[in-house]
């Protein structure tokens, strides 16, 4: 491609309707409580006044988008190594950014942007927090010529890094064929097998929203009661709880079968020079690029089921640009659901360069299971009986699910200490844990930023304690395990990250 | 020639033990600043319910029990603060930094050299008066996997910011290479 970025363009004329799009949207989400209202009360208001009002926010959401439009320049600054950026109607910015600064390049493409045939191109760069600069509407042959243009730089750095670390680079002739594709029947297994409790949430906020919009709508309409208390006697209820139990299971498996089939739709693995290239989703096209040597930790779940089915979810957490807190770096985790034993074994091999060993095996004191017990039944059925019986008695007549809670919270902790090991080997440390969806998450311990270890002044006598390592794509907890052996592996490690040439990212 | 290649096994019990080190203990003078921390705190909350009383009357009932309630508190926060000044230690080995904190948790944490980001010298107004700074040590692992020490004299502060940095500079030459 010898596509001009010297000269400052905009983005393609048809933009301007995802521009639109944009707009509307950031209109609509900052209005929502009064359009709510507005649409309670419709008929109170004469059809012109409404037709007037909806035509006119839409003519000046037209005018902002090309407004925006026009003010959206970008060009790449030879001279200076700098992309440039220019936007903005009566704030003007000018965004620069050092083409050796940039981390990330994707090329997403949203449902408006595909039926307009164009792309969104993103920049991520370090010390950033979230996407710096996005080029909202670029048709594709230009994306992908700017996105070599951009990562240009930064491939020079890469590959005299390999060279210096006598790494292969791979040939230019592996790009374009798919290493691996996970295929549909994969995503249907994916979906009705897990993720449960992910979904679960998403419903219950569902059901939340819903039913809390109920009680707004019957409290607008104006009944003084509210008119479910009526039909509610003990047997319908009974009937009710079975039916909405057996309904939340149903939708349960449902959403997440939709949920993982729209997300990860097609969902290819390319590989590139220095990385692999995943490109998924059914009305949200995404790009993004795993560089192995920016892996910090990968993260391989499966739960019974899904071993029946010989499948596997890979999470890969990324050295990130902004040091983010563990929880960001679990959601900016990459997922690559559905794999085979096989497939994984080959990401693996590539992320990691060889396939993990279990090596020495380290298993979780008994003291674990006292420790998880006292967290999970002893305070909370605890605060339960306090509040039933001191401060609020209307709480007793759930009583009946507290035995229910109990054996559920009883079976995962049994669970849970059953499957949490620490497997240490000269170049791996494998953490795994889990009751019923079992992670293993591995490390190579010149990724090891710091370790720290723990100890309640209580744990002192018996010899237990807690490890966490630290790396750049967060952390990893073991414990309550035997202190001495764990000092003996965290002076294992420590040995081992301050002899090593290898470099963490 | 190339020299012949070794791999010989490392006995994992012959390495350097981190839990063997003896630690620094923090300046004496730094139990000052913590007294000073929390006087302030409580002398505010005591000066708050001394309004209370005099002004609200609702209040007289619980006189004694707040009274009490907020001495049992002083009392177990000193007591805290004793002991974790006392648990605080830090170490400067020849690869890594180890530090230690906590009072009802001990937590030790060690960053190797070859890990450290960068380093920052905190001075507070009130540890300036008292010639105390703290060493703030960064690594790409995110706060959790940052390690301040506080209460060291302000030379020993800058004679460590320099060690540490003439330890991440030649790493960071052989980078560039």
């Amino acid at each position: 491609m010898n596509s001009n970025f010297s000269q400052p363009q905009r983005q393609s004329l048809i933009g301007v309707v995802v521009m639109f799009a944009d707009t509307f949207q950031g209109t609509a989400r900052a209005l929502w409580p009064f359009l709510i209202v507005w649409v309670w009360k419709i008929n109170q208001y004469n059809k012109l006044y409404i037709g007037l009002a909806v035509g006119g926010v839409m003519l000046l959401v037209a005018i902002i988008a090309y407004l925006k439009y026009l003010n959206f320049t970008f060009f790449l600054d030879e001279q200076n190594e700098e992309f440039v950026v220019r936007k903005g109607i009566l704030n003007k910015s000018r965004i620069a950014i050092p083409l050796d600064k940039i981390q990330q390049v994707n090329i997403n493409q949203s449902f408006i942007q595909r039926l307009i045939g164009v792309h969104a191109l993103e920049v991520d760069t370090a010390g950033s927090n979230g996407k710096e600069v996005s080029i909202r509407a670029i048709k594709e042959s230009l994306a992908v010529s700017l996105k070599e243009r951009l990562l240009e730089g930064v491939r020079d750095a890469v590959i005299d890094d390999d060279e210096f670390n006598s790494k292969t680079s791979y040939s230019r002739q592996t790009i374009n064929k798919p290493f691996i594709q996970i295929s549909f029947l994969s995503l249907v297994k994916t979906g009705i097998t897990s993720n449960y409790i992910r979904s679960f949430a998403v419903l219950l906020a569902f059901m939340i929203t819903i039913f809390q919009n109920l009680e707004e709508f019957i409290n607008v309409t104006g009944y003084d009661d509210s008119p479910l208390d009526d039909y509610i006697n003990a047997e319908v209820l009974l009937k009710f709880i079975t039916f909405i139990i057996g309904a939340i299971i149903f939708l349960t498996l449902i959403v997440n079968l939709v949920r993982t089939i729209v997300r990860y739709y097609n969902f290819r693995i390319t590989k590139q020079q220095n990385g692999l290239l995943l490109s998924y989703g059914l009305l949200n096209t995404k790009n993004t690029i795993i560089r192995p040597e920016k892996v910090q930790v990968v993260t391989v779940g499966r739960n019974y089921f899904q071993k029946k089915f010989n499948l596997n979810d890979l999470k890969i957490r990324q050295a990130s640009g902004t040091e983010a807190n563990d929880k960001d770096q679990k959601k900016t985790a990459i997922e690559i659901p559905g794999c085979s034993e096989n497939e994984k074994n080959m990401l693996l091999q590539f992320l990691l360069e060889k396939i993990p060993e279990k090596g020495v095996v380290v298993k979780p004191n008994l003291r674990k299971i006292i420790f998880e017990s006292f967290k999970l039944l002893v305070i909370p059925i605890g605060i339960y009986f306090l509040f039933a019986f001191k401060i609020e008695p209307s709480v007793k007549d759930y009583i009946i699910f507290v035995p229910i809670y109990g054996v559920f919270a009883a079976i995962l902790i049994y669970f849970a200490f059953r499957n949490s090991r620490l497997f240490v080997s000269d170049d791996f440390i494998i953490k795994q844990s889990g009751a019923w969806d079992i992670d293993n998450d591995y490390i190579a311990p010149h990724k090891i930023q710091s370790v720290s270890l723990k100890q309640f002044f209580w744990q002192k006598g018996s010899d237990v304690g807690v490890v966490t390592l630290h790396t750049a794509g967060g952390t990893i907890s073991f414990g309550l395990a035997n202190f001495t052996k764990l000092n003996e592996l965290v002076n294992y490690w420590l040995w081992q990250v301050e002899t090593t040439d290898k470099h963490w990212m | 020639m190339q020299e012949p290649f070794l791999n010989e096994t490392i006995d994992t019990l012959q390495l350097p033990k981190y839990e063997g080190v003896v630690l620094t203990p923090l300046h004496p003078s730094y139990f000052k600043i913590i007294i000073f921390n929390i006087g302030l705190v409580f002398g505010l909350l005591a000066i708050g319910a001394g309004l209370g009383f005099y002004y609200l009357e609702e209040l007289n009932p619980y006189r004694l029990t707040i009274t009490i309630v907020y001495i049992v508190i002083l009392l177990f926060t000193i007591l805290i603060n004793v002991i974790s000044f006392k648990n605080r230690g830090f170490a400067f080995r020849a690869h890594d930094v180890i530090y230690r904190s906590g009072a009802i948790a001990t937590t030790t944490t060690i960053i190797p050299y070859n890990r450290v980001q960068h380093v920052a010298v905190h001075e507070g107004l009130l540890s300036r008066k008292l010639g105390l700074a703290a060493v703030e040590v960064f690594t790409a692992g995110g706060n959790s996997s940052d390690i301040q020490v506080p209460g060291i004299d302000k030379d020993q502060a800058e004679k460590i910011k320099y060690l540490l940095m003439g330890k991440i500079n030649p790493q960071q030459d052989e980078q560039q290479l």
